[in-house]
């Protein structure tokens, strides 16, 4: 616990700058899209397992902060899918990687997730209120 | 052009022994390849395109009578949850330091991997049942 600690806080203090910021949006977007697999694999499976469950998890995943929640996780997967491009892009070609285009590729990562989840987040908050504020559901 | 003082970095070539660490190195590295257009389709289809509103027993069943979408969402099963399990390993691994620790950490994380991708995988080979 001491160690996870003073490895958050240290990891917010370090003033390593956008490298570190992009290492440490990578491991906290794993994390969490990892821990929501995990149970989005569970209640999936309840459509053999136990199909009259699986109403019961939709709904949950139909609520408000449930779906704010997919906006957010929308966020980390698209982030840690271009910034882990950029990780393997610099692993496989060595020769392309300078403290310069470290930062620019690191910049890039960030650009390019804003960019691709802003038309998602529109859409997905679009949803949200339709469905669960203005009754107006196109999902029925 | 690039100046004398941003030169590229040595580059130099060593014989990297294949062990078990240097597999999962390169399994995270071409997972990630895959797991782009796997994971960006899916989350792009089913929470933006479909949305969670549209989405039922009857629209599973429906995506299931495709085998191919059986077989998009075996892979998206088999390389998500290897890719992340063996992520959450890593990071575990430097959080804890003794040798005892991390073996057991890492037997947990090997067992919950196997559970929860046959639980997974159970129930993509047998699909929806009547409720």
């Amino acid at each position: 616990m001491a160690t996870l600690i003073n490895t958050l806080w240290e990891g917010v203090r370090y003033r390593g700058g956008i490298g570190n910021w992009a290492y440490l949006f990578h491991r906290l977007a794993g994390i969490a899209t990892l821990l929501f697999l995990a149970i989005h694999i569970v209640d999936t499976a309840t459509v053999f397992f136990f199909p009259s469950l699986y109403q019961h998890a939709i709904e949950i995943y139909r609520s408000t902060p449930f779906m704010l929640g997919e906006i957010a996780l929308v966020a980390g997967v698209l982030f840690h899918g271009a910034n882990g491009l950029k990780i393997i892009v610099f692993d496989f070609w060595p020769q392309l990687w300078s403290h310069e285009n470290e930062k620019k590729a690191a910049a890039l990562v960030f650009v390019v997730t804003i960019i691709l989840w802003i038309p998602a987040a529109i859409i997905m908050g679009n949803s949200l209120i339709q469905c669960n504020f203005l009754n107006a559901c196109a999902g029925g | 052009m690039m100046s004398a003082i941003s030169s590229s970095p040595t580059v130099r070539k060593v014989a990297v022994p294949v062990t078990f660490e240097t597999r999962m190195w390169q399994f995270m590295r071409w997972s990630g390849v895959l797991l782009i257009p796997l994971v960006w389709i899916h989350v792009a289809l089913k929470d933006v395109i479909v949305g969670v509103h549209a989405i039922d027993l009857d629209y599973v069943q429906r995506t299931w009578a495709l085998l191919a979408w059986r077989v998009y969402d075996m892979a998206l099963l088999a390389f998500t949850f290897a890719h992340g399990m063996n992520g959450l390993r890593h990071v575990a691994n430097d959080f804890v330091h003794s040798e005892g620790g991390k073996r057991a950490v890492s037997w947990l994380i090997l067992i919950g991997w196997v559970v929860i991708t046959a639980i997974g995988a159970i129930a993509i080979v047998g699909g929806v049942r009547a409720p």
